[in-house]
């Protein structure tokens, strides 16, 4: 073993990379606090190893998202637990990340010489937030169509060239296939190299700066500003001296970055086992009834559209999240001044509150606005059974057939219909396909139009036949169909005079 | 150490950029890597980036006309009915059945509005408000008038997007178009 280790070691230095990345001094008396960032990294990777799981079941494409997640749930091994860890784990990236933002801001870690690392750990929490936009229109459920709709006409109100963002978004001029593709190309190959690369980057330069040590260390006898030209010394010398008074990266920081990661990556588990994810019924894109709700991280925002006038919609809309990405950026280059605990930073501690409060509040007021969704009862409409269903209401065949709750209105020269409402045990979609087509080759005296051809087409009769079909009454997913299909004799060829 | 010039290297580069013709060999072999790099990252960038740009040139789509109500007679005068209409449509790889909606209003029985089934803020579905009167988006609460497509409330930037009608044979047809939506301008797409 020993042989080895020195025989490796020989070849590419093991002993120069454990000095500079176990050993290293940090400063002491870091808080629980400063494992937030390691926590983040260790969900990225449990993201990346569902993710990879995920995607090994997943089909992006309208026809087959929905049913290549529903089959990911119901069908495969623990696929329902992965996809919940997966899902949870995207609300703790959101959480971990921008508690370690606050974490660094109200520390006043991003300053001298931390400013770069600073704005590398924004754009982190930019792609984060990209990760969570383009990785719920994933499912291709209701939730998934709706929020990306709103999500991408947000992109489309930007000044000048909303248009163009727009259609790039979405691949074309409406959301359909071709955006679902751009989005799983982006969730799965762009944002994860991104965050991967950024990621490097920032952990280098941890590496290279250390950690920031305790604010009052770098707060007595400090120049007033981090741009005076004797702040840098002042800083190295405080700064080592503090790092010689602390512990070792390994294992004293690792053990401590661990278990909150192990804490953090159970609650995940136990969330995903106990709440699931939830897939709610595949996209419709004519359900009016259906309120739109983004994930509760872009809640606030979604908030805030409701009460700005509609004057200032496209100010806020692209304006709000442009200003506050374009502040964070540039913190460290306009706040100069050496004071680091918050305390002794008013403004800030202002602007973080007020921030903070305000999405909070907005969060809090969107909650209780929430009016649930109805729940698709029974089994989830194919898109050819919508199809029908839009053509029943269309062709008010309602009017006269009764399907369930919805009744006719009687007037005197309503016909006498069946009732509709468990038609699908009784006939089969082919026997109601020619029937609808032609009812009086059935029945001689049928008051019912023939809605064959020029009418309806026969693909907009076989909709109607497959949601004819689907509707089984309350309890019809457990009962069987019997079929009492009669069909007429054929016509008999005409004989020839 | 570190901090020392070398000065071979120098002398050369100084000999080098004296003569402001020659680039010299190490002009030279600097000015290679950069074309050679910029040549890889052109032949393989220009066509992925018109690639994943292309549909911003996605035209809009034109004269669709779609037969929205079979018999003016049995369209109630005053109440806005919606009718949700199906189409076979091309998405991308994908041949779909689209399905749309529109607003029907008319008080005479003959003249039709017609709404497109999107709110212009940000393209939910919209719904007629309980009282009858105006219509309702339950996303952002905007509210629109039902005999002009108004703006009553809240968010949207602009009145509800009509859309051309036509009465052939008692059937009235409606141009179905979609429209940018939370801008205040009418843009078809």
């Amino acid at each position: 073993m020993a042989t080895l280790a020195r025989w490796i070691d020989e070849r590419v230095d093991l002993v120069a990379i454990r000095r500079n990345l176990f050993d290293r001094e940090v400063p002491g008396d870091l808080t629980w606090w400063h494992t937030l960032g390691s926590a983040t990294l260790t969900v990225f990777a449990v993201q990346i190893v569902t993710g990879v799981a995920l995607a090994m079941y997943y089909a992006p494409s309208p026809d087959h998202a929905y049913d290549s997640i529903r089959y990911l749930e119901r069908s495969v091994v623990s696929g329902s637990l992965v996809r919940g860890i997966h899902h949870w784990g995207a609300s703790a990236m959101i959480i971990l990340v921008m508690a370690h933002v606050i974490r660094v801001f109200t520390m006043g870690a991003y300053k001298y010489p931390r400013e770069i690392n600073w704005v590398l750990g924004v754009v982190l929490l930019a792609v984060v937030f990209g990760f969570g936009f383009t990785g719920y229109l994933l499912p291709w459920d209701q939730k998934a169509y709706w929020a990306t709709q709103v999500g991408t006409n947000i992109a489309g109100t930007t000044p000048m060239v909303g248009g163009i963002i727009e259609k790039i978004l979405r691949g074309g001029n409406q959301l359909g296939a071709a955006t679902l593709a751009r989005f799983f190309a982006l969730h799965v190959l762009v944002l994860p190299l991104l965050l991967g690369g950024v990621v490097l980057l920032h952990l280098a330069l941890v590496i290279r700066q250390g950690i920031a040590p305790r604010t009052d260390i770098l707060e007595k006898e400090a120049p007033p500003r981090t741009d005076d030209p004797s702040y840098a010394d002042y800083y190295r010398k405080r700064y080592s001296s503090s790092k010689h008074a602390g512990v070792r990266f390994w294992p004293d920081i690792v053990a401590k970055d661990l278990v909150v990661g192990a804490i953090v990556v159970c609650m995940l588990v136990v969330l995903a086992k106990v709440a699931g994810s939830g897939l709610e019924a595949p996209a419709d894109p004519t359900d009016t009834s259906y309120t739109p709700r983004p994930e509760w991280y872009f809640l606030p925002f979604f908030q805030l559209l409701k009460v700005v006038p509609g004057s200032m919609e496209s100010a806020v809309a692209v304006g709000v999240p442009a200003a506050l990405f374009i502040v964070l950026l540039l913190l460290p280059f306009f706040d100069r001044r050496s004071t680091r605990a918050l305390l002794h930073r008013p403004v800030a501690a202002f602007a973080l509150v007020g921030i903070l409060g305000g999405s909070g509040f907005l969060l809090g007021q969107s909650m209780r606005e929430m009016t649930p969704n109805a729940p698709e009862v029974g089994r989830p409409l194919s898109s050819a059974e919508r199809s029908g269903r839009a053509l029943f209401k269309r062709q008010q065949c309602g009017s006269c057939h009764a399907v369930g709750d919805q009744k006719v209105e009687k007037k005197d020269d309503t016909p006498d219909a069946p009732d509709l409402t468990e038609v699908g045990l009784k006939h089969s979609p082919s026997w109601m396909h020619s029937f609808i087509e032609e009812p009086l080759r059935f029945h001689p005296d049928s008051k019912m139009p023939a809605f064959g051809p020029p009418t309806l087409s026969h693909q907009e009769i076989e909709e109607l036949s497959q949601y004819l079909s689907s509707l089984r009454g309350p309890h019809g997913l457990s009962r069987q169909p019997e079929y009492r299909d009669t069909f007429p004799e054929p016509a008999k060829p005409k004989e020839n005079p | 150490m570190r901090n020392e010039p070398e000065p071979l290297v120098e002398d050369a580069i100084a000999a080098e950029s004296a003569d402001p013709i020659a680039i010299g060999r190490r002009g030279f072999l600097q000015m290679s890597a950069a074309v050679a790099a910029a040549i890889t990252a052109g032949v393989v960038g220009v066509p992925v980036v018109r690639a994943i740009a292309s549909p911003a040139l996605a035209k809009p789509v034109v004269d669709n006309w779609v037969k929205v109500a079979d018999d003016i007679a049995v369209l109630d005068i005053g109440v806005p009915i919606r009718v949700d209409f199906v189409q076979t449509q091309d998405d991308a790889w994908i041949t779909n059945r689209a399905l749309n909606g529109v607003w029907l209003y008319t008080e005479d029985g003959e003249k039709f509005k017609a709404y497109n089934g999107h709110c212009t803020h940000l393209g939910c579905g919209y719904m007629l408000a309980k009282d009858g009167k105006s219509f309702i988006c339950p996303c952002h609460r905007g509210q629109f008038d039902i005999k002009t497509g108004a703006v009553l409330g809240g968010p949207p930037p602009r009145p509800l997007d009509e859309l051309e009608t036509e009465v052939r044979d008692g059937s009235v047809f409606v141009k179905y178009q979609d429209f940018r939506l939370g801008v205040a301008e009418r843009v078809a797409v």
